[in-house]
């Protein structure tokens, strides 16, 4: 009807209305727990945990599951109960430290980028094409063969190319609102870029990386544990569920407990973050 | 703009890409701490000999030149030497290259039939029980490392019944394939979750389009609509998909080959990484990086020429 | 009986909704006559456009089965399985909607959205379904059909797709015809060519039409009867005469009052004292031209996408004088909206000057365009996004109050108090976020807004079009009440020539991108030169004089 120019997409914030209304879907709240869940495990770990993790015991290495050790012991006596009761911490920090720093820089390189557009925003976008055209794993991998192994360079390896997806999803974003009339009102009422951008575009931006963000939770946790696994990631003793699972690797065929169960140790804490996650996209898309 | 014109466009946007993708595979190498031609030829290499590697790969002169010098040698085919194998790497890269085509396209097939079925299926009959179970599926699978299935499905399916082999890539195509279905199941099981979600989503949107309610209007029945306006809308803004499907499968490459002790790329990277072996390294992100444009230009040219709404 | 083509009694229809049950249709009853032109009108909310969607059985899955019944050719419509509703849509009944665009898929060709229908009711092979579609473009009045058929929609104009649409829907020879809406996002000149061309598809064929429309003017237009709806019910029905010349319902009454009707015959409605030659230009526009390019510079061509450029504003020359009403009038596409934006300093000119009391704004110093900024204040026109959504109204008209410092930290409640009383805002809504609150009430907001800073030019940018004829008539009150009250020059922009002529005193008519017209309301209305400005007012649906004024 007016001559202006609509993407044809509503923007993300279109889809904040009404969301504390109705209530949370069975599905939310059961990500929530099982989240929650895992959480409590990882701060009451010593209270939970019948052995000390890496208190060897040479009288019972590889024994599958018991009584006394509810799911075996690996091949130094480790009880695997234990370790994947400690594990968790490992995992569950892993997942929300590497996440953090790639959250803060994508959203603020993708808000500059997509607000002033211009040069710099081109620049971005060159950027971002060139990051994408890597398999993520291969960059993450190329950094800590240069700066060696360890989850403390896992993390920064994160924080040098983790952050990609996260400015594309808000400069999009915001370069939808950038046209949007509230924000054009700012601009008419003479405020500085600056407020508007960190008080008028930042928190509706901050929607999709914020959907994003649990995903990431999951693909994080992934790749470390893929890490540890290839022993780059977290080191010995550190009980770590992707390294147990490669401990486990030469005895698979006769214990397959070791390398079996922190994989659904894994399974299980992704599959909390991934129902979170939908959770939270579909309060976001409530429309009236 | 004509659509010649858009297509040529892209080929000159990936010229900054690759310029990228080459200073930064550069940079990679240049990082790595150690001095690479000692390692190479060992400790006791007599130093006229270091000096004439050194040369040869100008290691002593300034970065701009030296970048200079990795990208003319790139063309040349001379892409270093591996620390660990003691051979050209590009050498090595070529032999290991069957094995993971292989496993790209297997992967490929058995990801693409699985997400359109599933897909399909979910939403003809949305929330019904066949549905929900998709659902479960596919949110649960999000959630498996791929090194961890490669490893259950190598216990079931070979140590325990013996069916298929467990590692190795076999002597000829029949042998091929066999030892490739418990890597392709591994891959399938990975990509599926991750494009049906997305998929069936895309699919679920259209269901509520306007079209479809003027379809409806006109008396046509539903499974036409589906099929004649439904899918193809949905596939269409899909297609990108592909090329972010063959980037996890490359990634996934390399965790999945070492266990299934399958000789091909992925294998080779993650040796290169644990042995720090630079030029291995360098060589393997450019390959990557290649592979991974030259199949999302694939895609967008083919989107291209596909969509008619643009001319 | 045998006259009643389509007998609707009684007919409700209810909605679950996350937030319980919704009564979307509460009582609606109505006939519909063969070869009659039955009018549907009522606004937001009315029920308008469930209930035609009903009469085809096509009700969202949220709808609980509706009550009530829906006769057509003896059997009730509401009975009917899918199969044989399927049997009755597109052969005896068809609907058209409003947003062609959308309601057409974007990946099919033209011809084929037309020969399908013609396939499955009708068995036709893939020739004859081409060569009947050519025809059926041909009726609906598209040039060059051979040509046409092979298009897909994007390739077409607005109108041209909803001449598509007609030609789909009357494929299969229905008896009924529902227009849901169909010019609503058209031009006004457009519009004129589709209502035409329904009136004359009516007399070839004997179609029976229902036409669910919000503006009384289309419905005033063609259609033979009206039906009008409110909240779910019918409040009146009646032939068009009687409807609009002694309208008995007060809601009725209402809506034909709210309606902005254009008036060929009455000179200035409006007050006489703002063309005083006396008066100085608060601001003047001088050749002002602005240009968009898709990419600006080498670098840009080379990595991003080269465009065409678009010369959205040529060689424009507007003044206003301090207390004067302007009112810009276009279609889309007109460049409206971009003047308005170069005169808030969003989008640069490309060439020529704005010049704020004798000053260009290029020679201005810091100090004085912020001044400027501040003197120039614009509301827009979708209220809804036009306020940021996690934000209170309360914090809304407060944070310019402090940014600016325009007052004491502890006089910002009350000054915020004065605004919402002015726009006549109940207080208890301060809390309230833009969401919880009605279109209307936003608007009014965005206008407290803009007056916080205490600009002496408003520039109102279509701040009327996506609302109610009845919200709109109240907004424009209070816009005039406004200006009144505090001596504000406005810049109105419309597509709708009836509003601009209730408030302006002068007015230029813009199309592409030039001022084809400009001169007082009552010489551009009555004695128009440019034949663009002749053609526009032709278009505008004529009602038929009030007997009472």
């Amino acid at each position: 009807m007016a001559d202006q120019l609509t993407t044809g997409k509503a923007p993300a914030i279109a889809k904040v209305v009404a969301t504390r209304r109705g209530r949370l879907p069975f599905l939310t709240i059961l990500g929530a727990g099982i989240v929650l869940a895992w959480a409590l495990v990882a701060i009451f770990a010593p209270f939970l945990s019948p052995y000390d993790p890496i208190a060897t015991d040479f009288n019972a290495i590889l024994q599958p599951m018991s009584r006394a050790h509810p799911l075996g012991t690996d091949s130094l006596g480790h009880d695997m109960l234990a370790q994947i009761i400690y594990g968790t911490r490992v995992d569950l920090s892993m997942g929300l430290i590497g996440v953090a720093a790639p959250f803060v820089i994508g959203i603020i390189i993708g808000i500059i980028g997509g607000y002033f557009g211009g040069l710099l925003d081109t620049l971005l976008m060159r950027l971002l094409d060139i990051a994408l055209a890597f398999p993520f794993i291969v960059l993450v991998l190329a950094i800590v063969a240069i700066l060696g192994p360890g989850l403390k360079n896992y993390y920064i390896a994160l924080a040098i190319v983790a952050w990609v997806p996260y400015a594309r999803l808000v400069r999009a974003e915001t370069l939808v609102l950038r046209n949007l009339e509230f924000v054009e009102a700012a601009r008419v009422l003479g405020y500085d870029s600056f407020y508007i951008i960190v008080r008028h575009v930042l928190p509706n931006a901050i929607t999709p990386a914020a959907v994003f963000l649990m995903t990431d939770i999951v693909l994080t946790i992934l790749l470390g544990s893929g890490l540890s696994f290839y022993g780059l990631g977290a080191q010995p003793p550190t009980p770590e569920w992707g390294r147990l699972i490669a401990q486990g690797q030469t005895y698979i065929s006769q214990a397959w407990w070791i390398s079996v169960f922190p994989g659904i140790a894994i399974v299980l804490m992704a599959l909390g973050f991934t129902l979170l996650g939908d959770g939270l996209a579909k309060q976001l898309k409530v429309r009236q | 703009m004509k659509k010649i014109n858009l297509i040529l466009q892209r080929f000159w946007q990936i010229i900054p890409v690759l310029l990228g993708i080459s200073i930064i595979t550069f940079l990679l190498a240049h990082s790595i701490p150690g001095d690479p031609v000692r390692l190479i030829l060992g400790p006791r290499a007599p130093q006229d000999v270091i000096d004439a590697v050194r040369q040869q790969y100008g290691l002593d002169e300034p970065v701009l030149t030296q970048y200079f010098i990795y990208l003319r040698n790139l063309v040349r085919g001379d892409w270093g030497q591996s620390i660990a194998f003691k051979t050209p790497v590009l050498e090595l890269v070529l032999l290991r290259f069957t094995p993971t085509l292989y496993l790209l396209i297997g992967g490929l097939v058995f990801s693409i039939i699985p997400t359109l079925v599933l897909s399909i299926l979910g939403s003809a009959n949305p929330d019904g029980w066949l549905d929900q179970t998709i659902r479960v599926f596919y949110t649960v699978g999000l959630g498996l490392p791929s090194y961890w299935l490669a490893l259950v499905l190598v216990l079931i399916f070979a140590i325990r019944s013996g069916w298929l082999p467990a590692t190795g890539f076999g002597n000829n195509i029949k042998e091929h394939i066999s030892h490739m279905i418990l890597p392709w199941a591994t891959v399938s099981m990975v990509m599926t979750p991750i494009l049906t979600r997305n998929l069936r989503a895309t699919l679920m949107e259209k269901q509520d389009a306007d079209f479809v309610i003027a379809g409806l209007s006109k008396g046509l029945p539903r499974y036409y609509i589906f099929w004649r306006h439904i899918l193809p809308n949905s596939v269409l803004p899909s297609l990108h998909l592909l090329g972010v499907i063959v980037l996890y499968i490359l990634g996934s490459s390399i965790v999945i080959e070492p266990i299934f002790a399958i000789p091909g790329l992925g294998q080779l990277y993650i040796r290169s990484v644990i042995g720090r072996d630079y030029y291995v390294i360098q060589a393997m992100t450019l390959v990557f990086s290649l592979i991974t444009v030259t199949a999302t230009l694939a895609v967008d040219v083919l989107t291209l020429i596909i969509d008619p709404r643009i001319k | 009986m045998s006259a009643n083509l389509l007998s609707v009694e009684k007919l409700a229809i209810r909605f679950t909704t996350p937030f319980g049950i919704v009564d979307a249709v509460r009582d609606v009853s109505f006939t519909l006559e063969r070869g009659e032109i039955l009018g549907l009108v009522g606004e937001s909310g009315s029920g308008k456009t469930i209930t035609c969607r009903s009469i085809l059985g096509l009700l969202p899955k949220n709808a609980l089965p509706p009550a009530g019944r829906i006769y057509f050719s003896g059997v009730n419509i509401l009975d009917l399985a899918e199969v044989e509703l399927s049997q009755i849509r597109g052969e005896k009944m068809s609907m058209i909607f409003q947003t062609p665009t959308t309601f057409l898929d974007p990946l099919a060709r033209v011809g084929e959205q037309i020969a399908e229908s013609l396939r499955y009711h009708l068995k036709y092979n893939h020739a004859q379904g081409r060569s009947y579609s050519i025809e059926l473009l041909r009726s609906v009045q598209i040039v060059e059909p051979e040509r046409r058929v092979s298009a897909y929609p994007h390739e077409l104009s607005g109108g041209m797709k909803q001449r598509v649409m007609i030609a789909a829907a009357l494929a299969c020879r229905p008896e009924i015809l529902i227009a849901d809406e169909p010019t609503t996002a058209l031009d006004v000149t457009v519009q004129a060519g589709i209502l035409e061309l329904l009136r004359q598809i009516r007399e070839e064929r004997g179609l029976s039409i229902i036409l669910v429309s919000h503006d009384l003017g289309v419905v005033a237009e063609i259609c033979d009867r009206v039906v009008v709806m409110k909240d779910g019910c019918v409040v009146e029905e009646g032939t068009t005469r009687d409807i609009l010349i002694n309208p008995q319902a007060p809601y009725t009454q209402k809506l034909i009052s709210s309606h902005p009707s254009i008036d060929l015959n009455v000179s200035t409605q409006v007050q006489e004292d703002s063309r005083g030659s006396t008066s100085a230009d608060i601001l003047k526009v001088e050749n002002l031209s602005v240009t968009f390019k898709a990419t600006e510079g080498v670098l840009q061509h080379l990595f991003g996408r080269g465009g065409a450029a678009i010369r959205a504003v040529e060689g424009v020359n507007l003044n206003l004088k301090q207390g004067e009403t302007l009112g810009i009038v276009g279609e889309s596409g007109s460049g409206k909206s971009t003047i308005a934006r170069t005169l808030v300093s969003l989008v640069p000119p490309t060439s020529g000057r704005v010049i704020y009391k004798g000053k260009p704004l290029e020679e201005m110093t810091r100090q004085e365009f912020m001044a400027y900024r501040r003197a120039v204040q614009m509301v827009f026109q979708d209220p809804i996004s036009s306020l940021n959504p996690r934000m209170t109204v309360n914090q809304t008209l407060a944070e310019p109050l402090l940014k600016h410092r325009i007052c004491p930290a502890e006089e910002v409640d009350e000054r915020v108090d004065r605004l919402m009383r002015s726009v006549e805002l109940p207080a208890e809504l301060r809390i309230r976020k833009p969401h919880e609150i009605s279109g209307g009430q936003c608007q009014r907001v965005a206008i407290a807004r803009a007056l916080t800073v205490n600009p002496e030019i408003l520039i109102a940018d279509e701040i009327t079009s996506s609302m109610d004829v009845t919200i709109q008539a109240q907004i424009l009150e209070l816009l005039e009440k406004l200006r009144d009250e505090m001596g504000l020059s406005i810049i109105m922009i419309s597509h709708d020539l009836g509003v601009i002529q209730k408030l302006c005193q002068n007015i230029a008519v813009m199309h592409n991108g030039r001022v084809v017209e400009y001169g007082t309301a009552e010489q551009v209305i009555k004695l128009p030169g440019d034949p663009y400005t002749r053609q526009l007012i032709a278009a505008v649906p004529h009602m038929p004089v009030k007997a009472s004024l």
